[in-house]
């Protein structure tokens, strides 16, 4: 929680970035191919906020960008699947 | 003891696990997306090795989805439809005609209207509307989506109504298997030869309703013997369906996911541990947009 108030910028544009992904998965219900198309570029956004803020932060490591990566394609891959379904 | 510590293991920050549950090191979420995957794609030769045992095709009897719209209409002090075999032909039609040409609209890429359906099976109308649904698992979630649409609750509350006819068809639609629930309204114009036929007006975005035209209007074409298979619903139980499965197994993993980032962040600050990683807060928040995305995804389509 610390971190949240130290970096109060960081994480209103990662929320930011949340609630764009959420809002275009909601209105863009009816097209299936740019359902997954927001999913892809939330996935994105949110690898490149984690790079973005630990560079900033100086804490900017290899394992940490994989970190970001495989929360990102696991994000990613739920979405898709239920998409894929609906 | 062993289970417990498998258990501590997995899911809470320990020496053992480099003071970050197991479950959030990055070879373990890889291997999670990764059983996902094949668990699509087991979905999907399951379908095509057993088609009657995991099918896409849904459980939707059209009795029922006429007991439960004339529940509806029960419940605003509304007559109720009587069910109108022409009409179930004609909506069965319709329904037939969307898989062969490939559309999902209330008119044909060529132009064909609903009501040319109504009136090549010879019901001659004073009044006609038309709902469609598809991708639903059962009548009822089908019947409460049209009434959570305002136009489309608009035909199952309509006054003029008398009849009504619907057609449930499965089959592939540009690429994707479906089952179409077509729900055809009507009031004949029987008795009531004074009044001209009606003619297809589009009045609403969504749902359409004839209303009767005082011109002229040339007389419908003689009723064509056309025969169409209804899908049973005996025929058509869905065992497991692809779309619940999938929700489920998603619900499940990123509740674990989120339960498990919850306890890190308390033990985290606790023990006061220092690590290098992600901001566990941020993973928190990302799948807590996805577990809000899992929760609203809702299988079918209404036009």
């Amino acid at each position: 929680m610390r971190d949240l108030t130290r970096h109060l910028s960081h994480y209103m544009a990662l929320f930011g970035i949340l609630l764009a992904g959420f809002a275009g998965l909601i209105i863009f219900s009816y097209d299936k191919n740019f359902q997954i198309g927001v999913a892809l570029a939330l996935s994105a956004s949110y690898v490149a906020w984690g790079v973005t803020h630990h560079y900033l932060h100086k804490d900017l490591h290899i394992e940490t960008f994989f970190e970001y990566l495989a929360v990102a394609v696991l994000g990613f891959v739920i979405i898709f699947s239920l998409v894929l379904r609906t | 003891m062993q289970f417990f510590k498998i258990l501590r293991h997995l899911f809470i920050p320990h020496e053992s696990n480099n003071q970050k549950a197991k479950i959030l090191h990055p070879s373990s979420l890889s291997l999670i997306a990764v059983g996902l995957i094949a668990f699509q794609l087991i979905l999907g030769f399951a379908h095509k090795a057993f088609p009657n045992v995991l099918g896409y095709a849904a459980n939707i009897s059209p009795a029922e989805v006429i007991r439960l719209t004339n529940v509806q209409r029960a419940a605003n002090g509304l007559n109720a439809l009587s069910e109108n075999s022409i009409l179930d032909s004609a909506a069965l039609a319709k329904g037939n005609d969307m898989l062969a040409k490939g559309y999902w609209a209330h008119f044909a890429p060529d132009g064909t209207s609903p009501w040319s359906f109504f009136l090549k099976f010879g019901y001659k109308y004073k009044y006609a509307g038309e709902n469609l649904a598809r991708d639903f698992q059962d009548a009822s979630s089908a019947v409460n989506a049209w009434m959570n649409s305002p136009s489309h609750k608009e035909n199952i509350l309509n006054p003029n109504y008398r009849e009504i006819g619907i057609g449930v068809v499965e089959g592939s639609l540009a690429g994707a298997d479906t089952t179409i629930i077509v729900q055809f309204f009507g009031a004949p114009l029987s008795g009531e030869a004074a009044i001209p036929v009606a003619k297809a007006k589009e009045t609403l975005p969504l749902a359409v309703n004839p209303t009767p035209n005082p011109s002229f209007t040339p007389s419908p074409t003689p009723a064509e013997v056309v025969t169409y298979k209804q899908g049973t619903p005996a025929a058509s139980i869905t065992f497991v369906s692809p779309f619940n499965s999938t929700k489920n197994l998603s619900l499940l993993v990123t509740g674990l996911l989120i339960l498990v980032l919850s306890i890190d962040i308390i033990v985290v600050r606790r023990r006061r541990i220092a690590r290098i990683g992600g901001r566990t807060l941020a993973h928190l928040a990302y799948f807590g947009m996805i577990l809000a995305v899992i929760l609203i995804l809702r299988a079918g389509q209404i036009i």
